[in-house]
Parts: structure tokens; sequence; C-alpha cells
């Protein structure tokens, strides 16, 4: 009886615990997916009251050639941004992890960007490229219209985006680079590995979990790249730099077609989500490879 | 003897090389904070007249930071709306993600498994997702252009903050609870006097991780506020740099101002902000 009572009461006390976070995760994370779900089934200007319309966003959607440019866009600046980054990012760890003095300086130093505000720099780069004011175009001696020619708008913004983030990568494969048990380096000189050896069959393996944390959200939060994009090119010119997040932003409160965006907003949800299963999917089958 | 010489030298030009690869991205990774700090420095009349950006200011000027906050350009409201956000979504989110993960790691109740579950869950949904219909609710509620509407959706707790605390108070000794128990503490006293003293790093962790966050964020504060009442840093900045195009001494100004404070305070604690990311991959 009192085993009861006092389970009761554990029971109380947890709900009683938990209420601030159920309100808040429920109302704020829960319920706007379902909402967004609803509302992707509706045509909606955020003045008129809002109506029914089925599957025709997603029909819309799927149809509009600026939608399908959004989302090469955003794959493109993945595929400029991801290896990049993460090549970029294990080079620095190499270097960082030899450990000379000075080392933890160079890395603090470097993970400065990813503590700023993307919005802020991507202002500052913008003014770094710009045409006639800029700094790259002093250096260079060279008239370059960087942010307004369709060629070059997407690969400066991708750039901005490893420069402000390879510090923050290197940090990982430091972190799996000191794991690596140095007993295995040692059997490997004894054996007469090449450097290159060494690295391409102990080092590299080793660092397979990391590089899969590193890709996986690499890629996931540069499917949802805004800040940036915003302050450098607003999706211009002409749509070149146009990422998914921008324009979900531009169809619900630019043009105040918040279904359509809704829509979008599930499409990349569900493009997401396989890309990560994907990802599971391949790296798993790799690493049960490697050990069998 | 000459092939110890030989691999010595070897050694002294491989760190020689290490040291030219870091400074060069030392100067890519810094370059533009310096070039953006000088130029805010500058009078507009010297940044139109000058042969090249990468000069020095001459005179050094502060009326770029003056002009900032002297009312024309209003951007004291933004500083004091952006520490007022951070202040309550930290306190908020702290004190709500303490109590949660205190339930989850250390009470036994019905509906436990699921629930951590369901909140686990919720970080696989991107921002960019919840945008619409989370702007679409609050504008329902008639939070649009409030302080309340800024804050609310991250006040009551953060599910990465829950997880990352879970863990942590799973480790701590169960004696030392039950101690403060048998001397007839209650849940908030044990809370208070054992377990969030004990608890000190990942609080200061999180601590981190969120002014970052909130710090940063652009994206919800630029759809949910509109005008200046309710403007926090990030939006000022990218308003004041689309209304004065080209008038790039100002505009280095408010980003300076923008991006300062988190510096500064990365360079105060930068050995713990190191650690917290690599012990918990922020954002992701």
């Amino acid at each position: 009886m009192i085993s009861l009572r006092v389970r009761r009461r554990e029971t109380a006390v947890a709900y009683t615990l938990l209420t601030p976070s159920l309100v808040g995760i429920g109302l704020f994370l829960v319920l706007p997916v379902f909402v967004v779900l609803w509302l992707s089934l509706r045509q909606w200007d955020l003045v008129s009251p809002s109506t029914f319309v089925g599957l025709r966003n997603y029909r819309d959607i799927l149809s509009d050639p600026a939608v399908g440019n959004s989302f090469a866009v955003t794959a493109l600046f993945t595929a400029m941004v991801i290896p990049v980054q993460t090549v970029l990012g294990l080079g620095v760890a190499l270097l960082l992890n030899r450990r000379l003095p000075g080392s933890a300086f160079f890395r603090a130093l470097y993970i400065v960007p990813w503590i700023c505000a993307p919005l802020a720099l991507g202002v500052v780069w913008k003014w770094m490229f710009d045409p006639t004011d800029g700094v790259l175009n002093a250096i260079i001696g060279h008239r370059i219209t960087w942010l307004s020619s369709e060629n070059l708008a997407l690969p400066s913004v991708a750039a901005v985006s490893v420069w402000s983030q390879v510090g923050y990568v290197s940090l990982f494969f430091l972190a799996g680079l000191s794991a690596v048990p140095g007993h295995l380096y040692e059997a490997a000189r004894i054996d007469g590995a090449s450097a290159v050896r060494t690295f391409w069959h102990i080092t590299l393996p080793l660092l397979r979990p990391t590089t899969f944390f590193i890709l996986v959200t690499g890629i996931i939060s540069s499917f949802q790249v805004f800040d940036t994009v915003y302050a450098m090119t607003s999706g211009g010119p002409a749509g070149h730099t146009d990422v998914i997040a921008s324009h979900i932003y531009q169809e619900a409160f630019v043009d105040f077609r918040l279904g359509r965006a809704a829509a979008l907003a599930v499409a990349l949800l569900v493009v997401l989500v396989m890309v990560t299963v994907a990802q599971q999917l391949w790296f798993r089958r790799r690493i049960t490879y490697e050990l069998g | 003897m000459n092939s110890v010489k030989r691999v010595a030298g070897r050694r002294i030009a491989g760190n020689a090389a290490t040291y030219l690869v870091l400074a060069a991205g030392a100067v890519v990774t810094v370059g533009p904070y310096l070039l953006s700090l000088l130029t805010s420095m500058k009078t507009p009349r010297q940044f139109g007249s000058q042969t090249s950006p990468l000069a020095f200011p001459s005179p050094f000027t502060l009326s770029n930071y003056s002009g900032l906050f002297s009312g024309e350009y209003g951007f004291v409201t933004p500083l004091v709306v952006t520490v007022q956000m951070v202040a309550v979504i930290l306190v908020g989110q702290l004190l709500c993600s303490v109590l949660a993960a205190y339930a989850f790691a250390r009470l036994r109740f019905p509906g436990r498994d699921a629930l951590f579950w369901v909140y686990l869950s919720t970080l696989m949904v991107p921002q960019i997702v919840t945008l619409v219909p989370l702007y679409t609710m609050m504008a329902q509620a008639g939070l649009r252009n409030t302080f309340w509407g800024l804050v609310l959706p991250t006040v009551f707790g953060s599910p990465y903050a829950i997880f990352l605390l879970r863990e942590y108070f799973r480790g701590i000794p169960g004696e030392l609870i039950d101690a403060a128990r048998v001397d007839g503490a209650g849940t908030p006293r044990v809370l208070w006097h054992v377990v969030v003293p004990m608890s000190r790093p990942i609080l200061a962790t999180l601590t981190i991780i969120t002014i970052v966050t909130h710090w940063n964020n652009f994206l919800w504060p630029l759809i949910i506020t509109t005008g200046p009442t309710w403007q926090v840093l990030t939006v000022a900045t990218a308003n004041l740099q689309g209304q004065y195009n080209g008038n790039w001494t100002l505009v280095t100004a408010a980003t300076t101002v923008a991006m300062a404070p988190l510096v500064l305070l990365f360079l105060l604690f930068q050995r713990h902000v190191v650690r917290s990311i690599s012990l918990t991959g922020m954002k992701s």
C-alpha cells in the first residue's frame, strides 16, 4: 500500500517538474509539425479566411520552376560547401594535432567565426566582396562583380560558409584524432609504413564515425542556410542563390502564400529525413563491411 | 650522424611548413574582423577618397559608433532588447530544462520512456519547417511584434539541453540524493542544494550554447517583429545595411557592435567554449 502511495507521489512530482517543458515542447515543437501539415492543404494570405484546397499546393510546387530551382541551388550549395569544409577541417585538425607550441592559440582563433552571428558575418563579407569599395578586388587588382554575377554569387556565398565553419569542423576531427590509439601508429612505424599509407589505412578508417557525424550535421544545416544568403545576396541575382529557406521566407512573408510555404516546408522535411536515412544506411553498411 | 641530421632537418622544415599554413589560416580568419574594425574607425570622407580599402584610418574616429548610439540610427534599443531576450531565454531554458531532466533521470513514472522519446524526436525537426506554423500560431494569439513573441517558443526548455542534462544527472551518485532526502529535503531543495551544484560544468556549457544561439538568432526575430520597438541587433544590422547600402563605415561599426560582445565572451572563456563545442556538437 505504502509503495503504491510513494509511486503515485513520485508520478505527481515528475509531471509537476515536466509541466513547463511539456507546454513548451508540445506547443512550439510538436504542434507546429501538425499545423504545417494542415496549413499545406490550405490557401491563406494571412488576411482573408483560409480555404481548404487539398493537395493543390503540392501540385503547384512540384510544377513550379522556381521551386525546382531553389532545391537545385540548395543541393549545389551543399555540394560546394560540404566536401571543401570537411577536407579543410581535417587538414587543419592534422596540423593542430602535431601539437606544436601555440596550437591551442590557433585552434581558438579558427573558431571565432563560428561563434559570430552568420547575419553579421554575411554583411561583413558583402562589403569584402563589394566591386568598388571591397577588400578582395583591392587585393587582386581587378574589378569583379562577385555577388551580382550569376556564376560567382553562389560560390562566393559558399566560400563564406566554409570560411566560418572550418575551425568548428576541425574541432571534431581533432577530438577524433586524439581517440586513435597511439600503439597503432607505433606498429605502422615499425612496419615501415609511410606517413601517407598510415593516414589512408589507419587514421582515415578510424575517423569514420567523426566523418559521419560531420557529414550528416553539415548537410542538414547547409540545407537550411538562410542568414548568410539573406545578408549577401537575398537570393539573387535572378534566383541564383535562392536556397530553399530563402524561398520559403519569400513565399510566406513577402508574397503571403502561407499554404505554399507550408507545403515547401513539408517537402524540405521529407528530403532531410531521406538524406539522414540514406546516410545511416550507407555508413552502417560500410562500417560493418570494414569490421567483417 | 648524417641521417640523424637529415631527420632533424626534415622535422624543422615540417614544423616551419606547419606554422606557415597555420599562420596563413589565421590571417584569412582574422583579416575580415580587423579590416572591418579599421573601416568602422574611418570617416566616410576618408573611406570615399582612399586609394585602398586596406589603408589605415587617419584620422581615427569613433563618430560611426557615436552615430549608431546617438539615436539617429537607434542602436540602443536593439542592444537592450537583445540583452533582455537572451537573459530571459537563458534563465527560463535552464530552469525548465533542469526540472525536466531531473524527472527523466531520477524519477520513475508511467510514460517516462515514451515521453522522452517524443522530446528527442523533436530534435530532428529543423527550425525552417516549424517557422511558418509557429508564426501563424503567434499571429493568432496576437503576439506579433511583442517581447513574448520573441521569447515564448524557446523559453520553456530545449529538448537538447534536457537530453544533455539527463545524461549528466544520471551520473550523480544516488546516495547523495538519498542522504539529502533522509535529512528531510524535498525535491526543490535536492535540486538546488545537491543536483545543481554538482552539475556546474554542464550548466556552464549550456549557458554558452544558449547565449551564442540566441544572441545570433536572426530568422525568428526577423519575422515576428516589425519596426523599431522590438528589433534585435541582427535584424537592426540587416536593416541598416539595406537602408544605408554603401555607407560601409557605418555598416562595419554596426557589425562590430553585433559581434563584439560574443567575441569578448569567447576570449574570456575560450577553453570552456572549445570544450563545450567538442562535448555537444552545439546546434546540430
